[in-house]
């Protein structure tokens, strides 16, 4: 029997992609879903509250002047499709907001905890029944209090640190954590630490490796998974039209190393495609969420040793 | 943990989180943009232009120009809700469906570009590398590039070219466009100025000296008159020939005094207007429009390599990088338009251009490079060479990326599996090697197509070249598809449409920008009817629609070949364009 799986990656908290990915299943007839991590937002919007039930809010520059409950509520689904989340504030709670980081780090911290604790209500209650599994692994972006929240799930696996068997006899083996970035974010660690923490996940794994899948959220370096625009560290200012690769050679070494059937990675949105290193199929499918659209990759295993076919999609 | 603090009256907060970066290249954009409506293609439509000589080559411009400006706002828009590798092929399939951006897109993204390649090494040739070989004598090689071996090994040249830096990657070829493109500034800034301070006698000296030495003394020059009407328009015999006006002696043909009045005699015998204003907006101006969409539609050609950190969902700043990519290049077409009808008379300028397509270029039988005569105007031939070469690099500082587009449209075919998985393969030093091949093999076919197909009696060149500007018409057709996608984008796409930054102002019930894409929309039908109706364009000729239909009828078999292909590995096509439910 074959296994089909459904993987995608990076929605950042839109919410429309979030909601795509729980109904991917039945969309693409898939066994098992895999969200390999970046699950939370990045940006909060602040809806200034004006009273008597007026609101003004900036979404990329372009004012948005509201009226009304109905009006708040259809900008406050459109803010966080969008992947940010709308918080209705006065224009002294944003000063304070603006004032004190850690105030602020509270805010996202809620934000961040509420919008995945509503997410899991709705993926339990719509994944309650149906014949699929659902495997979500946080990133790099993710904080680590969210594994706990994901944990509570009554349908949601976590794959964060863990190997988790999959239909067939496959298994999968996840982290979240990359290699170092510009931004200091949650999961990142230099090489050598990445390498370790990787190598100690895969020997649990108790599968050949034309049945393992490695489900990374750093792709492997030097490949067309990696590249992105070149960024200086200092001023994280893209360096004009230059790219570089700023995958994980970690992650590259123990692709080679291992040579499971599958790799699956994320992280760098506009690096979507698939590549082969050696018997490995390595696939980032990238992100578009800033769109409300869900990038992702269904793949098809044979069930024995191969890897029957997989095609990226956008839906 | 630590967040970024916000400075006073923020309207958005941010964490630190990977990809949230403070600014990009801007001058990136523009300068793809500046590169695609290229001068050069500018100026090589204006000698096709002499083919209505009733309309005002002034206004054709300008009025063109708004009408790009709208094209500019649709995809300006159309990048900023979908940044997407692929471009109009993603563009289609996801707010139409499948088949249709496949059909589409493959034709014009793709297919077409086929035939850009020998018109790029034609171009390439005409202006640049014949003068050249002419002013170092090396007329034998130059006479050899006029010849079909000639033209079909300059189309292989420039297809081994282009191919080479996909293959070795763009980066070092980006650096080259920086510098190509300020160095061919300078060589227009510089071939402005000689025209500014040379005055209309020394400029007619100077245009004499350089046709005697270069063709005279090698006796290539063609002084020989012709028969004229009344007004000096050639006569032509049944055989559709210019009819030679014979000396006292009946045997001897009669011969201008110089190449400027031949030149002259060219502009005044091809009916050309005495100035650039004549027609006005006169209904042959309007129809100069098809013609002007050779260069100027293509502001929008960056439109599949935007990449979503690279502030390519800022709405606006793809409007200025595009709108300066047009109106530059515009601007200097125009100057150039301006200084060579100031210098040289707007009728007999126009006989350079009318002399080469209507086949009686007094420097035998030769190209007059707008560049080459600027550059005559210095009697140094280094100085011509280094100006020549100078502002051809506004030239190949760009048609080295015409593979570009085709592999991102290919790949992204094959990301979506209508193509197979092998289509998207890149070797581990990144060259998409069967994309490529999917473009070089059929590129050498069309090259060998425009070299080698029989002469059209009525113009003197091959068939195949006579329908250059199918290679236009197929991308406005794709670009059609792409106008009313997004003209129905609101309704269609609409939790796409409702995430997008653009703004969402409304006449009545229907979005602004669905109303500046029909009328983008209604401006390409109106081309296409004008591509289609008249035989003055070459495109709707048997052949020409032949060749047009069979690129269509390709993109549908390949779809429905791989909708069959799919179906049976149990894998729904359709579902590729498919939107996933929200709810």
């Amino acid at each position: 029997m074959s296994v089909r799986l459904f993987f995608a990656t990076d929605v950042h908290g839109s919410e429309a992609c979030w909601r795509k990915f729980i109904n991917s299943g039945k969309h693409y007839d898939a066994d098992v879903l895999i969200l390999g991590g970046d699950m939370t937002g990045k940006a909060v919007v602040p809806i200034m509250d004006n009273g008597g039930g007026k609101y003004t809010f900036h979404m990329q520059d372009i004012r948005h002047d509201l009226d009304g409950a109905d009006a708040l509520a259809l900008n406050q689904r459109a803010i966080r499709d969008h992947g940010y989340y709308p918080v209705v504030m006065t224009p002294e709670q944003r000063n304070e907001f603006t004032s004190d980081p850690d105030k602020l780090d509270e805010l996202f911290d809620q934000q961040m905890r509420r919008t995945v604790e509503e997410w899991i209500a709705w993926a339990d209650e719509r994944l309650a029944g149906a014949d699929m599994r659902c495997i979500v692994c946080p990133g790099n972006d993710d904080r680590t209090d969210i594994d706990e929240l994901l944990a509570s799930s009554s349908q949601i696996e976590v794959g964060e640190g863990n190997v988790l068997d999959l239909p067939e006899g496959y298994q999968l083996a996840s982290s979240g954590w990359t290699n170092l970035t510009p931004w200091d974010t949650p999961r990142e660690e230099d090489e050598p630490a990445l390498k370790a923490r990787i190598e100690g996940i895969v020997a649990q794994a108790t599968v050949s490796p034309e049945r393992l899948v490695l489900g990374l959220h750093a792709p492997p370096f030097d490949t067309q998974l990696d590249v992105a625009p070149k960024i200086d560290w200092e001023s994280l200012t893209v360096q004009g039209q230059n790219v570089a690769h700023v995958g994980s050679t970690a992650v590259r070494e123990v692709i080679e190393q291992v040579q499971p059937i599958l790799s699956l990675h994320g992280h760098i949105h506009e690096s979507r495609a698939a590549v082969r290193i050696g018997r490995t199929l390595a696939v980032n499918p990238g992100s578009s969420y800033v769109e409300g659209t869900l990038s992702g990759c269904v793949i098809e295993l044979d069930g024995k040793k191969k890897l029957k076919r997989y095609r990226l999609t956008m839906g | 943990m630590a967040t970024n603090a916000a400075p006073p009256e923020q309207t958005l907060f941010v964490r630190k989180a990977s990809g949230l970066v403070k600014a990009w290249a801007g001058g990136d954009g523009f300068r793809y943009s500046f590169f695609s409506v290229n001068v050069f293609l500018a100026i090589w439509s204006f000698a096709y232009a002499t083919f209505i000589p009733g309309g005002s080559l002034f206004w054709a411009i300008v009025i063109t120009v708004p009408f790009i400006v709208l094209e500019i706002v649709v995809y300006a828009a159309l990048i900023s809700a979908m940044p997407r590798a692929g471009g109009d092929y993603v563009w289609m399939t996801r707010i139409f469906n499948s088949p249709v951006g496949f059909v589409l897109a493959a034709a014009g993204w793709w297919f077409i570009l086929w035939q850009w390649l020998p018109i790029y090494a034609d171009m390439g040739v005409q202006t640049t590398v014949k003068p050249i070989l002419r002013i170092v004598g090396a007329d034998g090689g130059a006479d050899w590039l006029g010849t079909n071996h000639g033209i079909f090994v300059a189309a292989l040249v420039v297809i081994i070219i282009s191919s080479v830096l996909v293959a070795v990657g763009m980066k070092a070829y980006a650096k080259f466009q920086k510098w190509a493109i300020w160095i061919g500034l300078i060589g227009v800034v510089v071939a402005g100025i000689l025209l500014l301070v040379t005055s209309g006698a020394s400029y007619k000296q100077k245009y004499n000296d350089a046709a005697n030495k270069y063709y005279g003394d090698r006796g290539t020059l063609d002084l020989t008159k012709y028969e004229t009407d009344a007004a000096g328009v050639f006569k032509y015999d049944d055989a559709g020939a210019l009819i030679p006006m014979m000396g006292a002696d009946g045997k001897t043909p009669e011969q201008y005094a110089s190449a400027y009045d031949a030149t002259a005699a060219v502009g005044k015998g091809t009916g050309q207007p005495s100035s650039a204003f004549s027609g006005g907006l006169s209904w042959a101006t309007w129809t100069l429009i098809p013609f002007m969409l050779f260069w100027m539609a293509w502001p929008n050609w960056g439109a599949t390599l935007y990449g979503e950190v690279r502030g390519a969902k800022d709405f606006r700043k793809n409007i200025y990088q595009m709108l300066g990519g047009l109106l530059v290049p515009t601007v200097i077409a125009l100057g150039f338009l301006g200084l060579m009808a100031w210098r040289m008379g707007y009728q007999t300028f126009m006989g350079t251009m009318s002399a080469f397509w209507w086949g009686v270029s007094p420097f035998g039988g030769d190209y007059i490079s707008p560049t080459a005569m600027i550059s005559w105007i210095v009697p140094n031939q280094a100085f011509q060479i280094v100006l020549i070469a100078a502002i051809s690099l506004l030239l190949f500082g760009w048609y080295g990326t015409v593979f570009l587009s085709s592999t991102r449209m290919i790949f992204a075919a094959a990301f979506d599996r209508i193509l197979p998985e092998s289509a998207a393969k890149v070797t581990s030093g990144g060259v998409p090697v069967i994309a490529l091949v999917l473009m070089i093999i059929p590129s050498i076919i069309c090259s060998a197509l425009y070299a080698y197909t029989p002469i059209d009696a009525g113009t003197g060149v091959t068939w195949f070249k006579l329908f250059t500007y199918d290679a236009t018409l197929v991308i406005l057709v794709m670009f059609l598809g792409s106008g009313l996608a997004f003209m129905v984008m609101p309704w269609r796409a609409k939790v796409i449409w409702d995430s997008t930054p653009i703004p969402k102002w409304k006449i009545g019930p229907i979005p602004v920008l669905s109303i500046i894409a029909a009328g983008f929309s209604a401006f390409l039908i109106f081309s296409l009817w004008l591509f289609l109706k008249d035989a003055v364009y070459g495109v709707n000729n048997g052949k020409s629609l032949i060749f047009m239909g069979a690129l269509y009828v390709l993109a549908i078999a390949i779809w429905v070949i791989a909708y069959f292909v799919r179906k049976r590995q149990g894998m729904a096509l359709e579902t590729v364009a498919k939107e996933i439910p929200v709810e």
